[in-house]
């Protein structure tokens, strides 16, 4: 008896066990950096954390910066990024970027003959779908939450939500149209409809965004904006154009609280590279960046943004300490087309000048030294003269003729001249604006400023691209760097990762979206885009002298202004797309169509392909005409 | 009363000892092959109930008439008999059961006599085990066991292995088999720092190892065992005279092969004749071999002391053991301690028997920088470890992603880890009082290791960054793993026909992990970054098992086991797994009385088990991942954590694998040829893998799923021959032989895998519907009229005029379609001689350092130099591009034959009261004959890319039992 309740006992005991062990198996996670629904939902502070990452999503690339919590798989997770990819789509695909590095898949960007089951199409295309799940996935979660900062935060996603179907309609054109988080394997919908989609999106986001919001989140302008790109592409994408609402909306960004940076902050006479320094948050540039992507050497590290467009840039000569970081990737350099975008042609300045005279430097600064023949100014009125001239460091003199019968030089350096006066020294070699005034007996010789957008690394690089591989080939680009205006660089103390800021719309492109879709058939004021494109060339000339007339302005100008002011900011693709040069042959540069002089490629090109994984995948879709 | 009763008792025993003469006689019983005295071997006297047993020196003392015959018999030992015919003493030798039938074969919460068995289960002794420099208990059976493969990972002292049974059954999941340390089932992995969660066991420690095979033989195991169970059973105490034995061996280390690369002054020819001025201006003067510069000659030690015997009246074993060995590569190594103490009391006239066991490990590692491999592959070989500065040469200042220097590599990172690790487990067999046919067994584990490590890169090193100050990587991980078992076995004989053997219990294991680790500048300077990582999962289980024999001849087994992980979605997480096999010894039927078979069984099984090892935790949960210091986002002036969602799978369920086996177990000829054949046939079904799913569906492009069915069926054919014996001459020979053939049979959607070096995001292999898993895919190489690759062009397979991925094929898959083993040992008086041969067929590698190394514009890309892999010189290519990497050019057949060992020993018996002493002599990695070109042909998942080159190896070792 005592025995089975002995047993009885130890029975018990061991069942008891069993049964509370069974609780055991409900497991939730236990890592301190795993969170549940609940915890992230719990309340508009930590919600925010949620939205953070549907910014993050096209700044980074995971968790762990700058690598190892990838968000994607089948890529390396640098390749990632969304930027980067953008870049990769938009620019290397043009005359504005080659690449030199034989990553799979990658050299056939440039040569557009890329396949469909390129790595680089298909990454992009799964960075901008997840985004769109993550965004889906907020809005429907943040969406219980009653504070007031929540609506922002819904219509901010929303923002991010129709830009990641911006892309996807720009890149890919029929995609599937997806606003709630579920499993069924979507249908395909018509570029029309995503593009209505984006549309009705920011029409309705408009009133609910603030007018203005911390750095890095969007506002109600950045909805202005992006309908500004959208409505300037439609009749690309949907056949109709809507040049009108293209006018009106930008209209509203140009009248907003946006400004153009006008601060020369390193103080080397512009203001534009400001927008691409270290400090571009601070420095003035932030009230231009209407969208931009916000990384930081320490807080946000990537291998893809502005870190991957400073280290790739650098390599031949470069010195990676000039950029503010530690070495060089050696793969991106530009074309010639680019290049030459910004090239002088002084005989054309001469030529508007006015009528050549008998007037006439000479001197070892100029061009045939003491001996002439002299080189001729140009008559801009009465007694007037000018003439721009490229000079080298030496003297030079005034002379009529060519002949020492009548010549003037400065005696004392005072500026007015004197009948065989003193020789005028030249400093530094470069070209020269230089005036005569024979009424007062007075001349100027100022360096002529161009230009200085163009920011291009030459020294032991050749212009012409003969073989894409090498660094030599083409000039390189110096407009992304990890220093400060004071010329420090960024925080990151071993120089890996930029702190740069990278603008994904900037008030200077609305101003030229005005302008052209003006010139469309819009309806805007011409003269107003005239004066905004000229608040571009003053910046970037530091003076007046690059200003154009409302009479200059046509849609080849325009399209080169905007080669010039948004060259390498992941635009140009859609640019030369709209404008019917990307796979014509009308409009070529080295290798395009993987030949040398470049050629056209089919028209089918215009559209990336939908990824071979996910036609496979999703049987609902149908993959884009000539893939 | 009590009086009397003796009395009468002493009378009746007296009469009959006074009536028939009855006379003592007594002696001693010892091993045949140790001379050893065999303690608790029975003695009694045939006909009659009388008997005794030895003590334990082997003496017994017992009362004999003239013509009893004595009957002598010990469990695993020939029984012997003997007619009394007045001599005295009668000392016996007591020779091992050779026929093993009554071995007994421990199968999971129980063990039965191999003549029992009705499922596929190999039994490796001690005995049997390789010999050689082993630290890991998975290399004992390599080349033993048929359909088994076992690999190791490379040839780092203390290396992993990757054991494979009857061919991959998992694609996403853990195809590993599961290991059973003494009851304990261990963890999938190991954790951070550990070269191989194994090296925990010294391999002198271990007494057998059983494989279990088939499903219905390991469906006990339930949703463990989904790819085999290797069930270790560990040497225990004995209840004897305490003996002791010492083994202490050297091991020689020396490097074999390397890749083969340009020369100096073959690279010197070929930048002069193809290189730019500036090329040719950095060419150096020296003739550096980098290879032969990282690999090194090692020496290293293994000792091991056991002792066995009674103590305090409790029969316990303790062992001690020490190993040190390097590596090869330089400054790589591995010391491990090891200690060991098993109890064994019973108690309550041995109805409660206790069985303790617990085993540490503790091992300092010190890892080279195996970066180092790849960079003595990639380095200038005209160029001088030195700069004539006297720094190591470096092309980072004028290259910032330029291979490093090998040799600055390996000395400027310190890489070390130490390693504790503890399994603990204490059994309880209660033989119900009163009832004892039932007994009541709790197993109460634990498995316990950490790790604490530390990379360290030097200030020193060579890097891009001017400003880089060193960095310092610490770590420590912790994994541990409870287990609860408790369940009742009833055994019955009935009318000495009815065997029945019922087991039903519960078992409850718990898996946390805990990772912690921790990344700053040098010491603890700046830059400071901090990961943990934590996972808890429970596996919770009921089982139940029925033997029945009968007479011995008709035997069946049938089990249930139900299954419930914390993995899995609560509405999904139980899986139910039985089995039932049936087995027919044919040699105990009458008509085969007089035949040449000792046994011959025919078995046939059927069961299933789940998997969901190695399955990521929680992936059922809408999860949410904080982002680290490193990937915060910047609002207004502040860095955000931000949260994201991971991809979430609610539907999957237990991965399900139904095997189905037919085998043959034979001996014959008085167990001069004995072995086993089974065919068998499995599949798995609602198989996980890693798939892709559409972005526009999940938080991610990857998750894993039940998405697709696979197969595996074969022969194998075991076969043991003692073509001699004689009392000084015995020559054994073990041959084995195995089939496979592995195909995917439903897979929705191919998935790309095996992402190889040269670029970014290539991948080699694929899962594809009716294809091997792994399976090559990979571009048609053409070839020129000279057999010389032609760069750039490949057959159009499809015919479409273009060359794309619609191009490339399935060639060949990195699996063996047959595995071979053939060992023999040979014994002559006092000299032992054993070999041991391997051989696989049909497996194929991809030599990706080839493909990733032999091409023209590397030599002189980025503006330094770098070296070349000797393909070159047959391909001629210029260019790295996707699809010369994808070209089947690189694909080969690693077919091979390897003598994995040879051992000679010499043993000098009883010298010096009952002390025996064996030398011996033992070569490892001896020979490999192989068409394939790279270092090795043996390479797991057969994706050859800077391997780390297996030594051969000498052993120079004496065993001292006294």
């Amino acid at each position: 008896m005592k025995n089975i309740f002995k047993y009885l006992i130890l029975i018990l005991t061991i069942g008891f066990f069993v049964v509370s062990c069974h609780d055991e198996l409900d497991q939730s996670p236990i890592d301190p950096d795993s969170f549940t629904e609940e915890d992230v939902f719990a309340n508009a502070s930590q919600a925010k954390g949620a939205l953070a990452k549907l910014y993050a999503s096209l700044a980074l690339t995971g968790q762990q910066g700058p690598a190892g919590q990838p968000d994607i798989s089948d890529i390396d997770e640098g390749f990632s990024q969304f930027s980067r990819m953008l870049f990769n789509l938009n620019e290397i695909t043009t005359d504005h970027a080659v690449v030199g590095w034989g990553d799979p898949g990658l050299p056939d960007l440039h040569g557009m003959y890329w396949s469909s089951s390129n790595d680089f199409t298909e990454a992009m295309y799964v960075r901008l779908a997840q985004e769109i799940s993550f965004s889906n996935s907020f809005i429907a979660n943040a969406a219980s939450l009653a504070e007031a900062e929540v609506q922002t935060y819904i219509a901010e996603a929303r923002f991010l939500r129709a830009y990641a179907y911006y892309n996807q309609m720009d890149l890919y054109g029929s995609v599937p149209l997806v606003t709630e988080i579920s499993t069924e394997l979507p249908e395909q919908n018509t570029r029309l409809e995503i593009f209505n989609f984006i549309e009705s999106e920011l029409l309705e986001i408009e009133s609910i965004l603030p007018p203005s919001n911390e750095y890095g989140r969007v506002d109600q302008v950045a909805a202005w904006a992006l309908l500004s790109r959208l409505y300037l592409n439609s009749e690309v994408w949907t056949g109709t154009p809507r040049y009108n609402d293209c006018v009106t909306y930008s209209g509203n960004v140009i009248n907003s609280s946006y400004s153009i940076n006008t601060n020369d902050a390193n103080g080397n006479g512009t203001a534009y590279d400001e927008l691409f320094l270290a400090d571009n948050d601070t420095n003035g540039a932030q009230n231009e960046f209407i969208f931009a992507l916000n990384f930081d050497g320490t807080n946000s590290q990537t291998y893809g943004g502005t870190t991957f467009l400073v280290h790739a840039s650098i390599g031949g000569s470069m010195n990676a300490n000039d950029f503010g970081v530690n070495g060089g990737w050696g793969g991106l350099r530009t074309t010639k087309n680019l290049v030459n975008q910004f090239a002088v042609n002084i005989n054309d300045l001469n030529a508007a000048l006015g009528t050549i005279s008998d007037w006439g430097l000479v001197g070892d600064a100029t061009l045939n030294s003491w001996d002439g023949p002299d080189m001729e100014m140009y008559q801009t009125g009465t007694n007037q003269y000018a003439l721009y001239a490229d000079l080298t460091a030496g003297e030079m003199k005034f002379r009529f003729n060519e002949d020492w019968g009548n010549n003037y030089g400065d005696n004392g350096a005072d500026g007015s001249l004197e009948p065989g006066g003193a020789n005028i020294p030249i400093a530094n070699p470069g070209t020269y604006y230089i005036t005569l005034d024979l009424d007062n007996l007075t001349y100027s010789a100022q360096p002529f400023t161009s230009d200085k957008r163009g920011m291009f690394h030459s020294d032991g690089q050749n212009l012409e691209i003969e073989d894409i591989p090498p660094f030599e080939d083409g000039y390189a680009v110096t407009k992304f760097r990890n220093v400060d205006s004071n010329g420090n660089a960024g925080s990151d103390s071993g120089g890996n990762f930029t702190d740069t800021d990278l603008p994904l719309i900037r008030l200077a492109e609305i101003y030229l979206n005005y302008a052209e879709a003006s010139l469309r058939g819009g309806g805007g004021d011409l003269n107003l885009a005239t004066s905004k494109i000229n608040e571009l060339r003053e910046r970037a000339y530091g003076s007046t002298s690059g200003n154009i007339n409302s009479s200059d302005l046509d849609l080849d100008f325009v399209l080169d202004e905007r080669s010039k002011e948004l060259y390498w900011e992941g635009q140009r693709r859609t640019d030369l797309v709209r404008y019917g040069y990307f796979t014509s042959s009308g409009f070529l540069w080295p290798f395009k169509g993987d030949s040398p002089g470049g050629t056209s490629v089919g028209e089918y090109r215009n559209l990336f392909p939908i990824p071979a994984n996910q036609l496979s995948i999703n049987p609902n879709l149908t993959q884009n005409e000539g893939y | 009363m009590k009086t009397t009763f003796n009395s009468v008792l002493y009378i009746l025993f007296l009469v009959p000892a006074f009536m028939f003469a009855q006379t003592n006689v007594s002696g001693i019983v010892t091993e045949q092959s140790t001379s050893l005295p065999l303690p608790g071997v029975n003695v009694i006297i045939k006909g009659a109930n009388t008997g005794t047993s030895t003590d334990f020196d082997g003496n017994y003392q017992i009362s004999v008439n003239n013509g009893d015959v004595l009957v002598f018999s010990y469990i695993g030992f020939v029984t012997q008999e003997i007619t009394y015919l007045g001599q005295s003493p009668i000392n016996v030798q007591l020779a091992e059961d050779a026929t093993q039938l009554n071995e007994i074969v421990v199968t999971g919460y129980g063990s039965v006599r191999k003549e029992d068995l009705t499922g596929s289960a190999d039994l490796i002794k001690a005995e049997d085990f390789n010999q050689g420099p082993i630290v890991s208990a998975q290399q004992l059976i390599q080349g033993k066991v048929a359909g088994v493969s076992v690999t190791s990972g490379g040839g780092a002292p203390g290396e992993g292995q990757n054991i494979v049974i009857r061919g991959l059954g998992s694609l996403s999941l853990t195809s590993s088999p599961l290991i059973v340390v003494d009851g304990v089932p261990l963890n999938d992995g190991g954790v951070g720092g550990s070269r191989n969660p194994l090296n925990l066991i010294n391999p002198n420690d271990i007494e057998s190892m059983v494989v279990l095979k088939d499903a219905s033989a390991t469906a006990i195991y339930g949703s463990r065992a989904a790819n085999g169970v290797i069930m270790i059973t560990t040497k225990k105490g004995k209840d004897r005279e305490f003996r002791f034995n010492f083994n202490s061996s050297i091991v020689i280390s020396n490097p074999t092969d390397k890749v083969n690369v340009l020369n100096a002054d073959e690279f010197r020819t070929l930048v002069n004749a193809t290189g730019d001025a500036n090329a040719i201006s950095l060419l150096g003067d020296a003739n550096t071999d980098w290879q032969d510069l990282i690999y090194v000659n090692d020496v290293g030690v293994n000792n091991a002391l056991s002792a066995l015997g009674n103590a305090w009246g409790i029969p316990m074993r303790a062992s001690l053991g020490y190993s040190n060995q390097g590596g090869i590569l330089k400054g790589d190594q591995f010391k491990r301690t090891t200690a060991s103490l098993n109890l064994s009391p019973s108690l309550l006239n041995d109805h409660l028997k206790i069985e303790f066991n617990t085993r540490g490990m503790y091992t300092e590692n010190t890892f080279a920088n195996r970066g180092a491999i790849g960079s003595a592959v990639a380095y200038d070989p005209t160029q001088s470890v030195f700069s004539s500065g006297g720094d190591y040469y470096s092309w980072l200042d004028i290259y910032n992603l330029a291979p490093r220097n090998p040799m600055s590599e390996l000395k400027y990172t310190d890489d070390t880890a130490e390693v504790r690790r503890i399994i603990t487990n204490a059994k309880f067999d209660y033989k119900i009082q009163g009832f004892e046919d039932l007994t009541a067994t709790i197993n109460v584990g634990l498995d316990k290791s950490n790790s604490h490590g530390r990379t360290l890169r030097s200030i020193e090193i060579e890097d891009g960054n001017i400003d880089f100050n060193g960095s310092r990587n610490t770590y420590r991980q912790e994994a541990t793993n409870k287990l609860f078992d408790a369940y009742l076995t009833y055994q019955k004989e009935f009318n000495e026909k009815h065997n029945l053997n019922v087991v039903a219990g519960y078992s409850f294991q718990k898996f946390e992990f805990d990772n912690y680790s921790y990344d700053s500048e040098r010491e603890e300077d700046g830059n400071d970054f901090e990961f943990i990582d934590k996972s808890k999962n429970v596996l919770l289980s009921y089982f139940g098992r029925l033997n029945y024999g009968f007479e011995g001849k008709y035997l069946l087994t049938a089990t249930l086991r139900a299954d419930a992980s914390s993995k899995l979605n609560p509405d999904d997480q139980w899986g139910i797994f039985p089995s039932a096999a049936l087995a027919w010894n044919i040699h105990k039927e009458d008509f085969m009385d007089n035949s040449i078979f000792n046994e011959l069984k025919l078995r046939v099984g059927y069961g299933e088990v789940g998997n969901v090892n190695g399955l990521g935790d929680y992936l059922f949960l809408t999860r949410y991942t904080g982002s680290q210091s490193t990937a915060n986002y910047q609002f207004g002036s502040s860095f955000l954590q931000t949260y994201r969602p991971e991809p979430v799978n609610s539907n999957l369920r237990w991965e399900i694998g139904r095997t189905i086996n037919l085998g043959i177990d034979y001996s014959l000829l008085n167990s001069r040829i004995s072995g086993s054949v089974n065919v068998y046939k499995k599949e798995t079904q609602d198989l996980i893998a890693s798939a892709t799913v559409d972005p526009f569906t999940n938080f991610g492009n990857r998750i894993d799923s039940n998405i697709g069915d696979m197969e595996n069926k074969g022969v194998e054919f075991a076969l043991n021959v003692i073509p001699f014996k004689t009392e000084d001459f015995e020559w054994s020979l073990n041959y084995n032989i195995a089939f496979n053939d592995n195909k995917i049979t439903k897979l929705p959607f191919d998935q790309p895998v095996g992402g190889i070096s040269g670029g970014v995001g290539n991948n080699i292999q694929i899962h594809t519907e009716g294809e091997a898993p792994y399976s090559f895919l990979v571009y048609q190489q053409v070839y020129d009229s000279q057999g010389a690759p032609i760069e750039g062009v490949f057959v159009d397979r499809n015919g479409d005029n273009i060359i794309n991925d619609d191009d490339r094929y399935i060639k060949e898959d990195p699996y063996a379609d047959i595995l071979m083993g053939l060992s023999s040992n040979i014994s002559y008086k006092n000299w032992d001689f054993s070999i041991v041969t391997r051989a696989n067929f049909g497996n194929y590698a991809y030599d990706n350092v080839a493909s990733s190394s032999a091409y023209l514009r590397r030599a002189t890309d980025n503006n330094i130099l770098t070296n070349l892999h000797s393909d070159y010189l047959t391909t001629g290519f210029e260019n790295l591009t996707e699809n010369n990497l994808l070209s089947d050019h690189y694909i080969q057949e690693a077919s091979f034959f390897k003598i994995d060992n040879i051992t000679i020993g010499y043993t000098l018996k009883n010298i010096m009261d009952k002390t025996n002493i064996r030398i011996y002599g033992s070569f490892q990695n001896v020979a490999t004959i192989t068409d394939y070109d790279g270092l090795d042909p043996e390479i797991t998942g057969g994706i050859d890319n800077n391997f780390y080159p297996r030594p051969r190896t000498a052993v120079f070792g004496i065993n001292v039992d006294f």
